[in-house]
């Protein structure tokens, strides 16, 4: 599978990947390579989250009070810790989500001021 | 809820298992598999702290991975067991040796008195620099001027140091150091009794009966702490005394008092002469200031008094004497004789700890050197700046506090040995311990080497382009770590220069001392004090007790003959004194001062048992009258240039005094200084006049060893004189190498200290060779390879090594003058080296680096061509 070189690979907005991860965990819990691995994918390889990073947002979405844990057994037989939206973390992706929606509304009518005045 | 370092760990274990799985799966062999998973994952040790972060504070955070990296350095200096004993060690000496002089130190510099306001307490002093007396004491009637006309001082106490032959406690005669006081005196120090009541101003009166109070050395010395002694009657010099109390601890100042007893016991005190002579001077003077006066107006006051006094008795107080007033508080004048010799040692040891932990550096520097490769690693693998010191601070501490712990364990004993050799100095480091004060400077000292050292080593450059070498195994020296290294060798050199050069100054002044010609025969004879029962009583038994001591001595086997005197030659010290003498047709120029000279008192045959040797007359007879003299060779010569001067006369004082016929010229010896001067010496014979009624001191000459002879004199002394005390037994040599004791022990403890610095140094230069050797193997196989001989290898190696020796000498002579030159400014004139020990110590320090440049250099020389071209 062709893979995205670093070049093509786009940087994670900052603050973004706390909602990439609520968003993930919306389909069910989910171990930290799990939830790295689903934003690779359905971002067709152009989002790359680094370990680095992901796990110590996991644990800042848990100290919030949006994620609860739980250790479990993973596909490769090892002992993972599986993480879950709490309902406190479908209120948080829910607010944002929408500011979100609204941050891209904002910026795209910046950016491309005529379809922003045409469309919709 | 909080994940623990363990659940972290697990969870990115997970995380990699899952990621290896998954790579296999696509069809990755397991060995690049589990490579690119760990290369993906990251540097573990930062991702976890990382995610930790989240959950504690960051000093939690910092502490508990410097936490982990002390668990890591102790795991891997078990690995490196010399390395680390080694270092250990090392600073051990040095924050052993500084904790013992700094306990030192403080109890003789900083610890506050005993004594009740002890900053209102002052000492006053006279001193005559004119004649070289450091201090004068006063006599009756200068203490009563004061007394009469002082308002800034409330109250005065006086203390005379008196020697008395104790009779008591179940105990023969003995001599004991005793102070005579008046009843202010304990009032004015401002101390208590531990047992019984001190001495009061009814004690002080005239008609008062005898009373002694014990110092609390004494008491539990040399009475065991009897409580029983109070109330006890003891007889002290001539007349009996009470024991009424004993002393709380504190410092029997002046000198080693044992006892301090009211002033009716002595005899001496109630002298006319003592009461009424200005310049009968014995006692020292304590003082406590009046409510509200400064020591600054006491002194401008009392100056003023004394001004006074030397204006209205302008006798006593001889121009050329310069008499002067100076007046500080009691802690100053203890501190004082022990200040700069103190300060002195303590820069000493300061200089040991620079030299420990410049080569502990070094040894650390090369052992990072060896570990570029693991740091570069550590730091590609995305470890911060910080991270890596952490891991070298977190080492270095290890071996800091294993030193310090070391080091504290070590001062103990140091303190022992460090109080004794300081208490020649000052009384107060006998009371010297190791406490909380010691272990705080041990752990600064900690933590200050530690964060040095751990800055030391160079990282790895965070710009990667700068290629810092992954290959494992590999020892690369740069030129930056190799002038580091160089420039700690030089330092250790440089330092171990001055220390070397100050004990060879020691050294040489001692042996000066030591070979000094004496004019005296030192071995054979032995000196005896045998005292009066009080310092300067007159004992009319004395002229019959002499007499028969020598002739009942000299009937003993092995005896060759017996003289009394009152001076044991450089043992007593105060009688340096001298009186104005002139002689039958000398007159003195106009201006000259008129000349004094040392008046002794000996018996016949005192030249011939001490063997100095009679130029010319004759030798005093047991018959002699009052009305002869011998003079030495110095007054022979300066008095009479042009004519015999036997037979001349000569009187004390001025012409009206009764004249005195010389009969005699003897050999110039000087019974005050270790180092020869010309002495002018006036003998008179003992039995002549008062002054043998204080003959005191008995030489006897032995044919064999004179000690031997020690029981059989002491006991014909007391089948004489039962009540006699019999004290200090010593040959001239000995009493002259006792006299030097202080001289000894400075050249001591400088040399060790030397010594230790040059033996560090030696191993840090042989370090830094062994090193900058072992990391050129390549280079000198390539050298060899292209037709360069072994020896010049050699040759190449032991110039390094002489070569850093030689910059450090430098660097030392220049340091060393400095330092001399600040010392001079805090401490008034300091002595400089001369040209021997300061090319002994060059001399020293380059044949050491040549030493220890020996094996590295014959180690560079045998490089095997082949193998070290392989090597990479």
């Amino acid at each position: 599978m062709a893979t995205p070189s670093d070049g093509q690979r786009l940087e994670l907005l900052q603050g973004t990947l706390d909602m990439l991860i609520l968003r993930t965990l919306k389909w069910g819990p989910q171990h930290g390579h799990g939830i790295g691995q689903a934003i690779r994918a359905q971002s067709d390889d152009l989002l790359k989250v680094e370990t680095g990073s992901l796990y110590p947002a996991l644990h800042r979405l848990v100290k919030r009070g949006w994620l609860k844990t739980e250790w479990g057994v993973s596909e490769a037989n090892q002992r993972a810790k599986y993480y879950q939206l709490t309902a406190a973390g479908k209120t948080q992706l829910i607010r944002e989500q929408d500011r979100w929606s609204r941050l891209v509304d904002a910026i795209g009518r910046i950016m491309n001021p005529a379809r922003a005045n045409t469309g919709e | 809820m909080r994940p623990d370092e363990g659940e972290l760990s697990e969870e990115l274990r997970g995380h990699l298992a899952i990621e290896i799985k998954e790579r296999i799966d696509r069809g990755e062999d397991p060995e690049s598999a589990r490579r690119a998973a760990l290369h993906e994952l990251g540097y573990v040790p930062a991702v976890r702290d990382e995610m930790r972060r989240v959950w504690y504070s960051r000093w939690y955070d910092q502490a508990e991975a410097l936490a982990r990296d002390i668990r890591f350095a102790l795991r891997s200096l078990t690995r490196a067991k010399a390395l680390t004993v080694t270092v250990v060690v090392t600073l051990a000496l040095g924050i052993g040796a500084n904790a013992a002089i700094f306990s030192v130190v403080r109890s003789v510099l900083l610890r506050p008195l005993v004594n009740r306001d002890a900053d209102r307490l002052i000492y006053i002093r006279q001193s005559a620099p004119g004649i070289g007396t450091d201090n004068f004491t006063f006599s009756v009637p200068e203490i009563n001027d004061f007394k009469a006309r002082a308002t800034t001082v409330a109250a005065f106490g006086d203390f005379s140091t008196v020697d008395f032959t104790l009779i008591g406690f179940g105990h023969g005669p003995r001599l004991v150091k005793a102070g005579v006081v008046n009843g202010s005196f304990f009032e004015v120090m401002g101390l208590r009794p531990v047992l019984g009541r001190l001495l009061n101003a009814s004690d002080g009166s005239p008609g008062a009966p005898g009373a002694v109070v014990l110092t609390h050395r004494f008491w539990t010395t040399v009475l065991q702490s009897d409580p029983s002694v109070i109330g006890q009657t003891v007889r002290l010099g001539p007349r009996p005394a009470t024991v009424v109390g004993v002393l709380e601890p504190s410092v029997p100042y002046p000198e080693e008092t044992q006892v301090i007893a009211n002033v009716v016991t002595s005899p001496h005190h109630s002298l006319a002469m003592m009461n009424t002579a200005r310049t009968h001077r014995m006692t020292e003077l304590f003082g406590r200031l009046a409510p509200g006066a400064t020591l600054e107006a006491a002194r401008a006051e009392l100056s003023n008094v004394h001004g006074a006094m030397v204006r209205q008795y302008p006798e006593a107080y001889a121009a050329r004497a310069r008499v002067q007033l100076q007046v500080r508080t009691l802690r100053d004048q203890l501190a004082s004789p022990a200040q700069t010799i103190l300060l002195v040692l303590l820069a000493a040891t300061a200089v040991v700890f620079v030299i420990a932990c410049s080569n502990v550096a070094n040894l650390i520097l090369a052992r990072s050197v060896r570990r570029e490769g693991e740091l570069a690693v550590r730091a590609a693998l995305g470890a911060g700046r910080g991270a890596l010191r952490r891991t070298l601070l977190a080492e270095s501490l290890v071996m800091c506090t294993g030193g310090t712990i070391l080091g504290l364990l070590l001062a103990k004993p140091l303190v022992a040995v460090a109080s004794r050799y300081a208490a020649r100095f000052s009384i107060r480091a006998l009371d010297a311990t190791v406490d909380a004060s010691v272990l705080w400077l041990g752990a600064g000292l900690t933590i200050v080497a530690a964060v040095l050292l751990a800055l030391v080593p160079r990282l790895p450059s965070s710009d990667r382009t700068a290629g810092m070498g992954l290959a494992a195994g590999t020892v690369r020296l740069t030129p930056g770590t190799n002038r580091r290294l160089r420039a700690f060798a030089t330092i250790q050199i440089a330092c171990s220069f001055v220390l070397l050069a100050g004990a060879g100054m020691l050294i040489a002044t001692l042996t000066a001392l030591q070979t000094a010609s004496t004019g005296y025969d030192m071995r054979q004879v032995l000196a005896i004090d045998v005292p009066t029962t009080a310092t300067a009583v007159y004992e009319p038994t004395r002229a019959t007790f002499f007499p028969e001591a020598a002739r009942r001595l000299g009937e003993l086997p092995g005896v060759q003959g017996v003289a009394s005197g009152l001076v044991v030659p450089w043992r007593d010290r105060s009688f340096s004194n001298r009186v104005p003498f002139s002689v039958e047709g000398y007159q003195p120029a106009d201006g000259e001062e008129r000349p004094t000279a040392q008046l002794r008192v000996v018996s016949p045959g005192f030249f011939g048992v001490l063997g100095v040797p009679v130029l010319a007359g004759r030798d005093f007879t047991d018959a002699e009258g009052s009305d002869v003299a011998i003079v030495s060779q110095s007054v022979a010569q300066r008095m009479f240039p042009s004519a015999d001067a036997l037979n001349r006369r000569l009187w004390f004082g001025t012409a009206t005094a009764k004249p005195l016929r010389i009969i005699g010229i003897v050999a110039d010896v000087d019974d005050q200084n270790v180092v020869q001067e010309p002495t002018l010496t006036i003998y008179q014979p003992i039995r002549g006049g008062v002054m043998g009624q204080l003959a005191n001191r008995l030489f006897v000459r032995a044919a064999g060893d004179p000690y031997t002879l020690v029981p059989s004199v002491t006991r014909i002394i007391r089948e004489i004189s039962a009540d006699q005390a019999v004290e200090r037994p010593a040959t001239l040599e000995d009493v002259r190498a006792e006299v030097l004791m202080p001289e000894r022990l400075n050249t001591f403890v400088f040399s060790a200290l030397g010594g230790i610095a040059l033996l560090i140094a030696v191993v840090g230069v042989a370090g830094v060779l062994a090193f900058s050797v072992g990391a050129r193997m390549r280079e000198f196989g390539v050298r060899l390879a292209v037709g360069s001989t072994p020896r010049e290898l050699r040759t190449g190696v032991f110039r390094d090594g002489v070569r850093i020796a030689a910059f450090g000498i430098a660097a030392g002579a220049a340091g060393g003058y400095a330092l001399v030159r600040v010392a001079e400014r805090l401490l008034g004139t300091v002595q400089l080296p001369g040209a021997l020990p300061v090319i002994g110590a060059a001399s020293v320090l380059i044949g050491a680096a040549a030493v220890a440049s020996f094996v590295p250099a014959m180690r560079a020389s045998r490089v095997d061509v082949l193998q070290s071209l392989r090597s990479e």
